[in-house]
């Protein structure tokens, strides 16, 4: 497979960050595409650069705006690893043009904390083991958080249906399902996840008396 | 010993207030002011705690502080992952890096005859471009078989194959470049068929000069036989054969391959992948770019997902840092999904012929395997995989005689290599399936039999491997349980199954891959310990995924009575790493958490000595509890951990500690005995429910009870989620998974849409049951869990396809195609014409049946009585045939003795692979002239 969707960025660019200017860079040889304004809020940030007409939302995402957890795993719509939501809606990035998300909002798995607050998903994939390599993490998180802002508490049977794009090879998706469980619980329940920042272990305690 | 003569010494004001405050000291501060009492249900028994010790008590037992071991732990580092901020090999953006791309042969095997860089030097944007020229020095993860290129040198071997590789400002400009990159082939007849390999070829795909066997394109052959192989066909009563063809299959990781080279300016190169086997990969960069190691530092970066197919050192990692020297910029190389099938190392393809041997009283008197595996172009680890197919069926079952013909040829295919189960996946399927049929043949229940021929704990197999814990009973009786098994086997209606299917695996490889004849430890740890009490652990494990860094933190943190949260793990950098082997043979929880223990197991002296010093309390009585270390039997006389580990600074800052794995010696002496060695063996049973629809040929595995044997759990959530991966993955191959190659040798489905791997859809409800025998020199007991349990859910699926409609396949993948024929074949044995009223197998007990339940209830008490005493004698696999225990039989009786050469008698007509033994070794061909 040739493509051509980096076509004709220079490398400046590519590792440029948020809506910096970057001079446009042709190669003679190659059948320019169109430089377009692309303008999107990605995890409430206002995004605002030029990207070639055919760009991949995933290959935007990873090289442009730097959302390096968004990550790549067949570039064909086959494994889920690129998911995003797209005004709410699970995508898959590698499938969808750029230009096609023009205005949207867009989540990223970064954008599912608040602040050091993990989304409960986050919390219960590590405390359940739904994520061993984590390389499908990011893809299952967003279809979940997806899913549980839509129905806080799925059954079994809902749970599949929405992860069913998403492949992972580690877990057997049995403690994902587990995880999404637990996650449902602390929504239904209201109960806060703790901020990873507050303070850790005393390594000089007291005697608590036995 | 009487209390005056050793009362204690009187203790001088070091008693701490219940509920007081010590006074604060710099790096105090944080959440738990006050020290927790010990937990007693984790304490074990032997030390006066809760603890059941059913398998007696461990070396271990009194560095348990009832902290983290045993407890189901998130994985240390799973902040990252859920957050996006996980880098694996991509994920590494340096400054100014430019992209690399691999220009791969279209050609099945090819001589190179020139290559033109020139059109793509002028496209502006190409940076540097790199030939076979540029490398060619050999290299390959086992020193014996070294015989991969960076980029071809003479020849292409497979379609796929790196011929040059190209670094460029872009993406699309590399691509472009690698278009341009014109390579002048002259074609020669390629091989596919793996039998073919076997014959003598006009060109043999690699020349292993003088130990090249005959012309052919046979690259490892194995014979072995041990026993009574004259005495078991005589001796049998019932035997089963069966010719498998099992299809290649990969790894199928989530994360395709990637790397990044980078030469910083003191001219050190650092190369960031993400590797299962970082060490094996310094090792031949330096051998490749001609440079010493200790000026490269591998940086492994998070691997999303390896199973052996990020274990060996690969060409495109060897790409990048070619293009990185030549070029002078950071060079990123990331695979298209189509790659990661171009370089593969998945399961061989083999074709694997199986016959067991039963005699009169049920005992198993002989296995008969023929394994030919399909190597594909490289050796990658398939000197071992050869070995593997055979030996590592030699056990849990005591039998009468083994004889074993293996050989691995090399094809025009993308090389094949380890993979999950390593080598046991295929012919332990072959043998569980072969013993099904087995019973059925005697009018037996399966898991009777099984039951009735189990090597006891402590004892040696047939091939003279040392095996020290056996839970293998226990993962039995317990599947029979929970499973409802006496209810269900051959009760369950048409089109419904049940089936049962063992394995056993190694616990880590007792030969280090390198062989370096010296005593290199297999695993080292190293532990920093500074003023503010946070322990820093640098080793050299790689986590995969499989959660290395959190055993050996919990390790650490259980020796030290610390909280996670005190712990970090620094597992990355070779630079800062001490050595460990990496992450292949399910060796890391063995060796690096033996290693970690033995570190903290010195910084643990060193606070307790402390503690004397300050308490004045006589060390014996110390224990290690939460942060704190005091007199257990009263625990207001002691002292924060705090303040021993600043006592026990004075005058020298930093604790440092250091700690080592090397595997004891064992084994036989003949050639080969050291392959399938380990310093211990995981055990796992499993029981399937399947449904088939007799219409479509369409198998659902419904439910799974999965027993496993891990010596001990030190994370069970993690244990757990091994198994139902392995589930996962091995229901995969028997169902769907295949690496289908076309009739001119083109891979048909190098993508995750036609390689079809098992959805959520199709995963069966896995009940995980944890079994703990409680290994004697495993960390804590603990043996692996990452591989082994893959190996029971093949054969038990098939062998509840069977339960549910009477057909037995020999070819996997089992789909749905394949099965509807298998059908309609019975239907026609039968004469039913239509499949819904096919017989539904059944049984009636034979009066054997009576037979191997009393012998498995004997061995029940004698396996029970040899863990637990310690003064037991040798046992040796033979004794179930009456020979002496205590003696290797080959050492008394000749006809046990050990062959791993065939006889002229034998090569008059031998069997598949056996047949490569027709040939001569080039230097011995030679000599005879
Ligand atoms: S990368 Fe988009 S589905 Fe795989
Ligand atoms: S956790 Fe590794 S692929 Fe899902």
């Amino acid at each position: 497979m040739i493509s051509n969707r980096h076509h004709g960025e220079p490398n400046a660019q590519r590792m440029g960050s948020i809506g910096r200017n970057v001079v446009q860079f042709r190669l003679p040889m190659l059948p320019p595409s169109d430089g377009v304004e692309w303008n999107a809020k990605v995890n409430d940030e206002e995004v605002s650069i030029i990207i070639e007409s055919n760009a991949i939302l995933l290959d935007v995402l990873r090289d442009r705006v730097g959302s390096l957890g968004t990550k790549r795993g067949c570039d064909m719509g086959t494994c889920g690893c690129c998911s995003v939501l797209i005004n709410g809606e699970p995508r898959l990035s590698c499938l969808t043009l750029a230009v096609d998300t023009e205005q949207a909002d867009i989540t990223t798995v970064e954008g599912l904390a608040d602040g050091h607050h993990l989304h409960p998903i986050q919390q219960t994939f590590a405390e359940c083991g739904g994520s061993q390599c984590g390389f499908c993490t990011p893809g299952f998180l967003v279809v979940i958080s997806a899913l549980l802002s839509e129905n806080s508490k799925p059954n079994d049977q809902e749970i599949k249906q929405a992860i069913e794009g998403n492949l992972c090879r580690c877990t057997g998706f049995q403690q994902i399902v587990d995880s999404v469980k637990a996650a449902s619980d602390i929504l239904v329940s209201g109960q806060a996840v703790s901020d990873s920042t507050l303070s850790k272990s005393d390594p000089h305690p007291g005697f608590g008396g036995d | 010993m009487s209390e005056k003569e050793d009362a204690p010494k009187e203790i001088v004001g070091y008693r701490q207030q219940p509920g007081k405050l010590p006074f604060s000291r710099p790096g105090s501060g944080g959440k738990g002011k006050f020290s927790e009492s010990t937990d007693q249900e984790m304490i074990p028994e032997s030390q006066g705690g809760k603890l059941a010790q059913e398998w007696g008590p461990h070396r271990h037992d009194e560095l348990i502080s009832g902290r983290v071991v045993g407890k189901s732990t998130a994985l240390v580092d799973s902040s990252w992952k859920v957050t996006g901020q996980a880098h694996y090999g991509d994920d590494v953006r340096l400054p100014g890096e430019l992209i690399g791309r691999i220009v791969r042969s279209p050609h099945h095997y090819a001589r190179v005859l020139s290559i033109d860089c020139t059109k793509a030097l002028e496209l502006p944007g190409v940076v540097a471009v790199a030939t076979g020229d540029d490398a060619k020095n050999r290299f390959g993860v086992l020193p014996v078989t070294k015989d991969e290129h960076a980029m071809a040198v003479e020849k292409v071997r497979h379609a796929g194959d790196l011929v040059a590789c190209v670094a460029a400002i872009d993406e699309a400009t590399a691509r472009e470049a690698e278009r341009l990159i014109q390579v002048e082939y002259e074609l020669i007849d390629p091989i596919h068929d793996m039998r073919e390999g076997l014959e003598d070829s006009g060109e043999p795909i690699h020349d292993r000069g003088d130990y090249h066997i005959g012309e052919s394109n046979v690259q490892k052959r194995v014979f072995q036989e041990f026993g009574d192989v004259e005495g078991m066909i005589e001796n049998s009563v019932a035997s089963h054969k069966k010719n498998w063809i099992f299809a290649g299959v990969n790894h199928a990781f989530t994360e395709p391959h990637a790397v990044v080279a980078h030469w910083d300016p003191t001219g050190r190169l650092t190369l960031y992948t993400p590797q299962q086997v970082p060490h094996y990969v310094h090792r031949a960069l330096a051998d490749v770019l001609e440079i010493p190691m200790h000026q490269i530092n591998v940086h492994r970066t998070f691997v999303g997902g390896g199973f052996g197919g990020k274990s060996d050192p690969f060409p495109h990692e060897m790409c990048a840092a070619i293009l990185a020297r030549k070029s002078g910029k950071p060079v990123r190389i990331t695979f298209d999904r189509e790659e990661v099938y171009w370089v593969n190392r998945g399961r061989h393809p083999s074709r694997i012929e199986m016959n067991l041997h039963a005699d009169d009283e049920g005992r198993i008197c002989g296995i008969e395997t023929d394994a030919l595996i399909d190597g594909g172009a490289f050796a990658s680890f398939g000197h071992v995989t050869t070995y593997y197919n055979g030996v590592l069926h030699t056990a849990p079952y005591e039998i009468g005689a083994f004889h074993y013909t293996g050989a691995r040829v090399w094809t025009n295919k993308p090389a094949s290599g380890a993979m999950r189960g390593h080598g046991a996946v295929n012919s332990r399927c072959a043998v569980e399936v072969g013993l099904d049929d087995l019973a059925e043949k005697l009018s037996v229940d399966p898991i009777s039999l099984r039951l009735a021929n189990l090597l006891p704990p402590h004892s040696a197999t047939i091939t003279g491997f040392r095996v020290t814990s056996i839970g293998m009973r226990e993962c039995l009786e317990r599947v029979r349980e929970e499973s409802g098994w006496n209810k269900k086997f051959r009760k369950l209606p048409l089109g419904k199954g049940i089936g049962i299917g063992c394995g056993f695996f190694i616990s880590g490889s007792g030969l280090p891959i390198h062989w370096d004849p010296n005593k290199f430890p297999h695993a080292t740890v190293h532990l920093k310990i500074d003023m503010d009490g946070g322990v820093t652990i640098h080793t050299g494990a790689a986590d995969i995924g499989q959660g290395s860094d959190t055993v050996v933190a919990q390790s650490v943190a259980e020796v030290l009575g610390l909280p996670l949260d005190m712990i970090r793990v620094k597992s990355r950098d070779s630079d800062t790493s001490p050595v460990d082997l990496g992450s292949y043979s399910s060796r890391v929880t063995f060796m690096n958490a033996n290693a970690a223990i033995s570190a903290a197991m010195q910084i643990r002296e060193e606070l307790l000595d402390a503690t004397v010093e300050i308490t004045g309390a006589e060390r014996s009585g110390l224990i290690i509890g939460d942060r704190r270390i005091f007199l257990k039997k009263d625990p207001a006389v002691g002292v924060s951990y705090l303040e021993a580990l600043h006592k026990s600074q004075e005058d020298r800052g930093a604790l440092v500690a250091s700690g080592a794995y090397r595997t004891p010696p064992m084994g036989k002496m003949h050639k080969g005995a050291a392959a399938g060695l380990a310093p211990a063996y995981s055990f796992s049973a499993y029981v399937t429910e399947v449904s088939v629809d007799v219409e479509t040929g369409q198998i659902k595995v419904d439910k799974v009870w999965a027993a496993h044997d891990c010596g001990k759990a030190l994370n069970p959530l993690a244990v757990k989620g091994q198994i139902i991966g392995s589930c996962h993955m091995g229901m995969g191959q028997v169902l769907s998974e295949e690496m289908r190659y076309g009739r001119s040798g083109n891979l048909m489905n190098p993508d995750l849409l036609d390689y079809k791997i098992p959805s959520i859809h199709e995963m069966p409800e896995v009940i995980p049951i944890i079994v703990e025998s409680n290994d004697p020199e495993g960390p804590f007991g603990a043996k692996e869990a990452g591989e082994g349990p893959l190996l029971p859910i093949l054969p038990s699926v098939c062998n509840a396809v069977y339960d549910a409609i009477g057909i037995r396949t020999s070819e996997l993948p089992m789909s749905p195609e394949k099965v509807h024929k298998m059908i309609e074949k019975r239907c026609r044995e039968e004469e039913v014409s239509d499949p819904n009223n096919l017989p539904s197998p059944s049984l009636q007990h034979s009066s054997l049946q009576g037979v191997l339940e009393n012998r498995a209830k004997e061995h029940r008490i004698r396996d029970k009585d040899r863990r637990l005493d310690e003064g037991r004698s040798d046992y040796h696999n033979g004794a179930l045939f009456g020979l002496d225990p205590t003696i290797p039989p080959d050492e008394v009786d000749p006809r046990w003795s050990v062959r791993v050469t065939p006889e002229e008698e034998y090569l008059k007509s031998p069997r598949l692979a056996g047949s490569a033994w027709k040939h001569t070794e080039r230097r011995h061909a030679e000599g005879q002239k």
